[in-house]
Parts: C-alpha cells; structure tokens; sequence
C-alpha cells in the first residue's frame, strides 16, 4: 500500500491486469474474502437482532431467529412482534442500504477515477432526496413514486456532475469534486426551499429523514430494497472488468476493446438504481460509499471483481451496526443513522488520510 | 491583540442595555423562563408569536391591541386578519420591528437567543412562555392578562376554566386510568413525553399516558417502545393543524395493540390538544369523555 491518495486509481489499476492473467486465483480470492464477509453480517445480523430499546431474552429471541418464529420459546406474542415485525426488517433494510451505497460508492470510484468519489459527496443522493421530495409532494403517499422519481433524481445528478466535470482535457479529480459540491449545494437549497413551503410539522420528519432514518422499513419497501440491491450490486460486479480497465484510462480501456460509452451508462444506471432506492427508503445516509470501499481496497486489492461485491457485504454490516447504536444509544429515544455513519465514516476517513 | 478584542466584546455584551424609566412608566416582571423583564405599564401594540398566546390574549380580551401574529394563528376568526410576522419558528424580525410593538408574546419553540438580544436593543419587551401542566397554562393566562391591564378578566376566564376542569376531576376520580399512547405523529414516529403539558391532560382526563416516563417533551420514539407499550387507547390529532393525513393513520406499531383491536382510537382536534391557551381545557374534556365514556352519561 505505498500508493498515496492522489494517484491511487493508476496504481490499482496496474494490480488489476496484473491479476486479470490470473483469473481463477482472482476468483478463489473473491470467494474467500466474500465468504468470510458474509460470515461476519451474518453473524453482526444475529447480535443486532438481541439489541434493540426493548430488552429480549437473549436466548429464546435467537432460537425464535433460527427457527424462523417456529419456535419462539418464552417469547411473548409481544416480544416476537417486536422481534420479527420491527427489528427484523429494520435491520435487513439498513443491510440492503448499507450494501447499495457500498457498491455504489465502489463503482463511482473506478469509473470516475477518482478515490474520492462518493454518492453522498458528489450530489447523487442529494439528487435523490430531491426526487423523493418532489415525488411526496405531488404524488402522496404512493409507495413506488418515491423509489422511482429518486431513481430519476440520482440518475439526472449523475449525468449532470458528469458533465460539469469534464473538461476539454477530461475530467479531473478536482474538477469532479468541485462539480459535486456545486450540484450538492445547488440541490441543497432546493431541498430548504421545498420545506419551507411544507407545513412544521412535515419539516420535522423530514429533517429527520434527510439524516438518515431507517424506521420505515415496512415490509412492501424491503421487497423493493432488497430486488433492487441485488440486481444492482450483480448487474456493477458483472461490468468488474470493464471497470479494471477503464482504471486505466478511457483511451486505453478504449484500446483494449471496452466499449467506453456503454459501460458508463449500465454503470450510471446501476449505480443510480442503488443510490436512488437507498435514499427514498431510508434518506441520505453518508460516508458509507466512501469509508467501506476504501476499508476494502486497503485490506484487499484493487481488482474490482472482489472490490464490488466485497464492499457490499462490508457496507451491510457497517450500515447495521451504525443504525443499531442509532437504536440503542438514547433509547428509547432514536438517532438519525446518518449522524451515526457520519461519526463513524469522517474521522475514520481523516485517519485513513493522514495514514497514507 | 485578538485576545483583546475578545475582552472588549465580552465587556461589551456583558453589560445589558440598563432599563430606562424615564420615558414611561415601566415594571419589571419575572417570565416562565425565568428571566427579569422591563415592560412598560401601558402596552398599547403587541406581538404574539404562537396560537396559544394569540388565543389567550383574544380571551382576554386584549386581541384589538394585537398588532402582529403568526400565520399559525387561526383562532379565533379575527385573528386571523391581523399582520402576519411569519411561523412561530422563523418570525421576520424586520416585520416585528416595522410594526413597533411594546411587547412581544413568545414560547419556548422559537429560538430565543439571537432573537431576544435584537428586540431588546429596540426596546421592544420580549415575555417568554413555557408551561409544562393545566396549572401552567392557567398561570400564563394570568400573567398575559396581567402585562395587558385585563387582571380581572383574566381571573374570571381562570376560574371558569378551572371550574370546568374541576368537574372533569370530580367525573373520573376514582376510576382505574386508561393508558393512553399520544400519537403526535406516525411516520416517523413522535409522541409526548415526560415534559409535555399532554401529558399532564391525559392524566387529568382520567388516563396514563404510557410514554410518561421519556425524556423530553415530543420525543422522536422507537417503533420497538410503542409496540412493547401495548396502550388501551390511542389519541390522535385531527384536523389540518399538525400535518394531517400522515398522522390520522395510527403508526404501524401499534397496529396490534389493545386500543386498535378494541377499537379505542380517538381524533382529538389538534388545536385542542397541542395549543396550550383557554381551548386545551375543550380538549381535556374531549379526551376525559373518550377515556371514560361510561364517567359522562
């Protein structure tokens, strides 16, 4: 890891075909690590699940978990509602969020270049949030408008810092950033001016799912979440190699037989799906795209053939812990999950600067 | 150098405009937050930044000195014909000043600090309310009546409110306490907590409200809390006051609770409920009749 932040992308990209000779060793290595990381959300999902305001008894709530609700044990009809019908859910859908956001934080990183790249700080859920917003206010409680329009939203922000951001000689990792915090700022005040004209009491919510707010995890939205991640995370990692070599550059990638164009609009696409469906289910939940690819990358290689799918399980857990001190931490009181991520994600971001 | 300038401001604000008498005649009175407050004898033009002080100084019978209010003010009518100086959140501070009122009505939901400072260097008088049970909101009643020279209306209002709550006490006293869950709103989900006046209403109207125990006054609550809270009965608001139809669906934890599956969820209008002036006591009535029906026959 001697590569430093700025020309991290090359570097990574020279292991990459490097290890692109070596496919099944990559494979092998994809299995393992995603093997392992599944293992651990797996087992963060289970403690996650004994934590919560109420308190469960520890054992009878894991035998109710393993055995599906078949046998709940001393359980209450109360306890197990609150187990499976409230907690459950929650958790899976900060999962599904945490992976999204992870993925799509992962693929931004490698299409644009960019180490910096991030759905958060390039405007792309401010994008979102900006559909979801439109969507609540002229088409009502409609549970697949929002998903949509913040689809829409993502999709159109994405475009947008895109093109902002390049160039004539392409678009640098500055000018890129530089475009995110213009379309994030504008997108910003957009917001502030939609909620001024909402009444007070919306405001509040609203100001609390702009945060980051995973309660509404009912179960109609976690079909949604949940189609939506996987297709998405599959559709990035199948795009992996593309996105190896356009690491390269899209002059070389060009050169090497990869159709530029193509591949960023699946990736745009796929990306936005993730990113859109994220926040209109649970708003703008930030540093996860950053922190957990980077995490990975770290402690991995630069292949995104395991970056991708490695940083979703990552991302999964990360989400899921987050929201379960969010949870527990002022219970019964709640937190918005973003400021959790936003605690975790930003100084551990500075630390992993000043480390390199 | 800038430590200097650091003192100089600090000497600066830390020595408060002095009150000045000459002028007319003033008195200091002692607000809900405690704070000492120079206002002038006479007022002549008022400000109220909240329904309930608009709704308490009409009652008063001081509502043709009112020269500003909220665009939250709707009651009664012709309240709602008086210059509007924005929400009781983001008051036009420009507008206050244009309208050169004496005083100005506030409740701890506006944000004091920057605010005060500026009206106070107008030597316009800001009154802070802040009651936290019934007994509160009849002492505000009291003290408005008092800085607006309508002492004894004020009184008589008092006391025919207290009588009315009263007869309410005397109805349910006795009768074992429902356990009520106060939905300000289902999605996200708020409801009122130890520090709020519902609180205290719902136990004068003869019930428990099972969130009593949460810090704050409209906490932001978990969805397990509720749902482990198993409430006889759930009080919603309606009308069009705090946000409508996303808080006349009862929250998705409580779906199974005894209340919903006994079919004890009451609409209480929001104005009654979340306003703290003379209509909180219709409210509390309201309510004492949906929790104890068989008290009122």
């Amino acid at each position: 890891m001697s590569n430093s932040l700025k020309n991290e992308a090359p570097t990574i990209s020279r292991n990459a075909v490097l290890l692109d000779h070596s496919a099944r060793a990559t494979l092998r290595k994809t299995l393992i690590v995603c093997g392992a990381l599944t293992v651990m959300l797996i087992f963060i999902v289970i403690i996650a699940a004994t934590l919560g305001s109420e308190r469960l008894p520890v054992v009878d709530a894991l035998r109710a978990l393993f055995t599906g609700g078949a046998s709940s044990g001393a359980l209450t009809s109360t306890q197990r509602a609150i187990l499976f019908d409230i907690r459950l859910p929650r958790i899976l859908l900060a999962a599904s969020v945490g992976a999204s956001l992870a993925a799509a934080g992962a693929s931004y990183q490698a299409l644009l270049r960019n180490a910096l790249a991030e759905p958060y700080l390039l405007g792309i859920s401010n994008g979102a949030a900006v559909g979801t917003m439109v969507a609540l206010v002229f088409f009502g409680a409609n549970e697949w408008t929002r998903p949509v329009m913040a689809f829409a939203g993502a999709l159109g922000a994405t475009f947008l810092v895109y093109r902002l951001a390049r160039g004539r000689a392409g678009a640098s990792p500055e000018r890129l950033i530089l475009a995110g915090v213009i379309v994030t700022t504008f997108q910003s005040s957009v917001i502030v001016f939609i909620t001024t004209l909402m009444d007070a009491t919306r405001i509040r919510s609203f100001t609390f799912w702009l945060l980051g707010d995973l309660s509404q995890a009912a179960s109609g939205s976690l079909w949604i979440a949940a189609a939506s991640t996987i297709a998405g995370v599959a559709g990035l990692t199948f795009k992996a190699r593309p996105l190896n070599l356009l690491m390269l550059g899209e002059r070389d990638a060009f050169d090497l037989g990869v159709e530029v164009e193509r591949v960023r609009l699946q990736v745009f696409l796929a990306a936005s799906l993730l990113v859109g469906v994220s926040v209109a289910l649970s708003g703008s939940v930030g540093y996860v795209g950053l922190v957990v690819p980077h995490l990975v990358r770290m402690s991995t290689s630069g292949d995104n053939r395991l970056t991708i799918p490695a940083a979703a399980l990552a991302g999964a857990s990360f989400v899921v812990v987050a929201d379960t001190l969010a949870r527990t931490v002022i219970a019964p009181r709640e937190l918005p999950v973003g400021a959790i991520t936003a605690l975790i994600g930003a100084p551990l971001f500075i630390y992993l600067l000043k480390r390199r | 150098m800038s430590v200097l300038c650091a003192f100089a401001l600090l000497g600066c604000s830390g020595q408060k405009p002095t009150p000045t008498t000459e002028t007319h005649e003033a008195r200091q009175v002692i607000d809900e937050a405690g704070r000492s407050v120079t206002v002038p004898a006479k007022i002549e033009r008022f400000i109220s930044l909240a329904p309930n002080l608009t709704e308490i100084a009409y009652a008063v019978g001081a509502g043709d000195r009112l020269v500003g209010n909220t665009t939250f003010c709707d009651y009664p009518e012709a309240a709602k014909k008086v210059p509007k100086v924005g929400n009781t959140l983001q008051p036009s501070i420009e507008r206050i000043l244009a309208l050169r009122p004496q005083l100005v009505l506030v409740t701890t939901a506006s944000q004091l600090e920057a605010f005060t400072k500026q009206l106070n260097e107008h030597d316009i008088a800001v009154f802070v309310t802040d009651p936290s049970d019934l007994e509160g909101v009849f002492r505000s009643i009291l003290s408005v009546g008092d800085l607006l020279d309508e002492s004894a209306a004020a009184s008589e209002l008092v006391k025919q409110l207290r009588a009315r709550s009263e007869t309410v006490d005397r109805a349910v006293a006795g009768l074992a306490p429902v356990s009520v869950f106060f939905q300000l709103s289902g999605q996200p989900l708020y409801t009122a907590g130890r520090s709020s006046f519902v609180t205290n209403l719902i136990e004068r109207a003869g019930g428990h409200s099972v969130t009593s125990d949460v810090q704050e006054a409209w906490p932001r609550l978990s969805d397990e809390r509720a749902l482990a809270s198993r409430p006889e009965a759930v009080v919603m608001l309606s009308g069009d006051a705090m946000g409508a139809a996303a808080n006349t669906k009862v929250a998705v934890a409580l779906r199974n609770s005894p209340a919903v599956q006994n079919g004890r969820v009451y609409l209480i209008d929001g104005d009654l409920l979340t306003r703290p002036g003379p209509r909180l006591v219709d409210g509390l009535e309201q309510m004492a009749h949906a929790l104890h029906p068989e008290a009122f026959k």
